[in-house]
């Protein structure tokens, strides 16, 4: 098939993430049909460790206190997804043939109690970080870019949002929430909107902070494994965003 | 040896696991290699049920490759540091998915660094000034790379992967060097080099075969 050819044709490419978000989920599927795929990326990943290995330096004190510290307060996965179709984790987890039947292995949740919500903001702060005020302003191009790649992803659905005329796009595949909407009114001074996941176990992850343009339109978007999410919701914050909600939620929809 | 994996056995002096994954990451003897990889996916499987013990150990045996692989792509050190706990957080948070018959505890989370670091220079960078600023060729193989290296086992290591690269083809390594080391996408290493799409995937995908088949010979 000239379609699976170039498809197969990428997976040096994927191997070192020379893909766009688009190919590697099409890589992926053909990973999961393709045993000898697999079986080379696997091998590949090993040249790409063995390269990785060579650029080893000496991690500073600092940033081992700081993960330790991180982590005694961050939840962790249980071992199977909650869609087994679907990948977790975007770098690691159908590449390397996860869809091999799950072992056996107890399924459990490690929840930190309370200070959970926080942590995983911790976790999916690469998605939110370049969005956040303060992080290096996003590229605005880029940003449309990629929420088009959202809408456009073959798993991506639509929910309207009671903000104005906005909805949200999601896609588990692309592990992205993609906020698009016209007509949202200002909020008053000093505030911003943010977006919100609400977890499964009631905690919440916090999304981006968002403004309308003058035209009243927004657009946002957040990385995040979907796998737990209850809902998505939109509060209003003091400028900056906050990292729990302190607002009642003004619009929400339920995944 | 350097003094992280001293650490490793210190931190968990009575755990075989800890103690074999210390021992000598790099280490090409056949019984070595094998042997740090069995006690690394072990520790990775440990992780993955709550064993902070374990996580200890791990960290030291892959925080030094996760910093440096951040620093060298990234570029910035600070910027490196954040990529880097994320990347070390992430691997105790997805600890639970880890396979070890679909590969290495070690790949596994250098993959993981890898993308995050791709992703962090992308979401800084527009392309074009990364095209712009990076010019289209490569300015630095690893040869001129400066970097702190503490060890005999990063020495070899190092040495190894220079060895490897020397002998790829100028055009597969300056294609790896833009995928790899700079987070181009192939379409922009294509553009960069000014060859077509499928000529840049080629590339890509013939160089790290060529360096599978050079290092599985010296395993």
């Amino acid at each position: 098939m000239s379609d699976d050819q170039s498809v197969h044709a990428l997976l040096g490419a994927y191997v070192v993430d020379a893909v766009s978000d688009i190919e590697r989920a099409a890589f992926e599927d053909h990973l999961s049909e393709c045993e000898d795929c697999r079986a080379e990326v696997a091998s590949l990943r090993e040249v790409t460790a063995t390269l990785a290995d060579a650029e080893a330096i000496d991690p500073p004190p600092v940033l081992k206190a700081r993960v330790m510290e991180q982590i005694s307060r961050t939840p962790q996965l249980t071992p199977t997804p909650a869609e087994p179709e679907e990948t977790d984790a975007p770098a690691v987890a159908r590449e390397s043939g996860q869809d091999a039947p799950a072992t056996a292995r107890p399924r459990r949740r490690v929840w930190a109690p309370l200070t959970a919500a926080a942590a995983t903001v911790a976790v999916a702060a690469v998605g939110v970080a370049l969005l956040l005020p303060g992080a290096e302003p996003a590229d605005t191009s880029a940003m449309e870019r990629d929420v088009m790649m959202v809408a456009s992803a073959p798993d991506a659905h639509s929910m309207d949002l009671d903000l104005g005329a906005t909805h949200v796009v999601v896609s588990e595949r692309m592990e992205s929430v993609a906020l698009m909407g016209a007509e949202t009114p200002m909020p008053s001074d000093g505030m911003e909107y943010q977006l919100w996941l609400l977890m499964d176990d009631g905690s919440t992850m916090a999304g981006p902070t968002f403004m309308p343009d003058k035209d009243g339109e927004v657009m946002t978007m957040m990385h995040a494994s979907l796998a737990d999410v209850s809902s998505i919701a939109v509060t209003v914050e003091p400028m900056g965003g906050s990292s729990q909600p302190t607002s009642d939620v003004l619009a929400i929809a339920g995944m | 040896m350097g003094e992280r994996h001293l650490r490793a056995v210190r931190g968990d002096g009575d755990d075989p696991d800890a103690r074999a994954a210390a021992a000598a990451p790099g280490d090409g003897s056949p019984a070595r290699g094998r042997r740090e990889r069995d006690a690394l996916d072990s520790l990775l499987t440990r992780v993955g049920l709550g064993d902070e013990d374990a996580y200890d150990a791990l960290y030291s045996a892959v925080a030094g490759s996760v910093l440096g692989l951040a620093v060298r792509i990234v570029r910035d050190r600070e910027m490196a540091e954040d990529v880097a706990q994320e990347v070390l957080v992430d691997v105790w948070h997805r600890a639970a998915r880890f396979r070890p018959e679909a590969g290495s505890a070690r790949s596994w989370i250098l993959t993981i660094a890898h993308r995050r670091a791709v992703d962090r220079v992308r979401s800084e960078q527009a392309h074009a000034t990364r095209l712009r600023t990076h010019g289209a060729v490569p300015e630095s193989l690893p040869e001129e790379q400066e970097s702190v290296v503490d060890s005999m086992q990063r020495e070899w290591e190092s040495a190894r992967v220079r060895a490897g690269l020397a002998h790829l083809t100028d055009r597969q390594r300056e294609a790896l060097d833009l995928a790899y080391y700079r987070g181009f996408t192939h379409r922009e290493v294509a553009e960069a080099l000014d060859i077509p799409l499928g000529t840049a995937k080629a590339r890509i995908r013939d160089g790290l075969l060529r360096l599978r088949d050079l290092w599985e010979v010296d395993r």
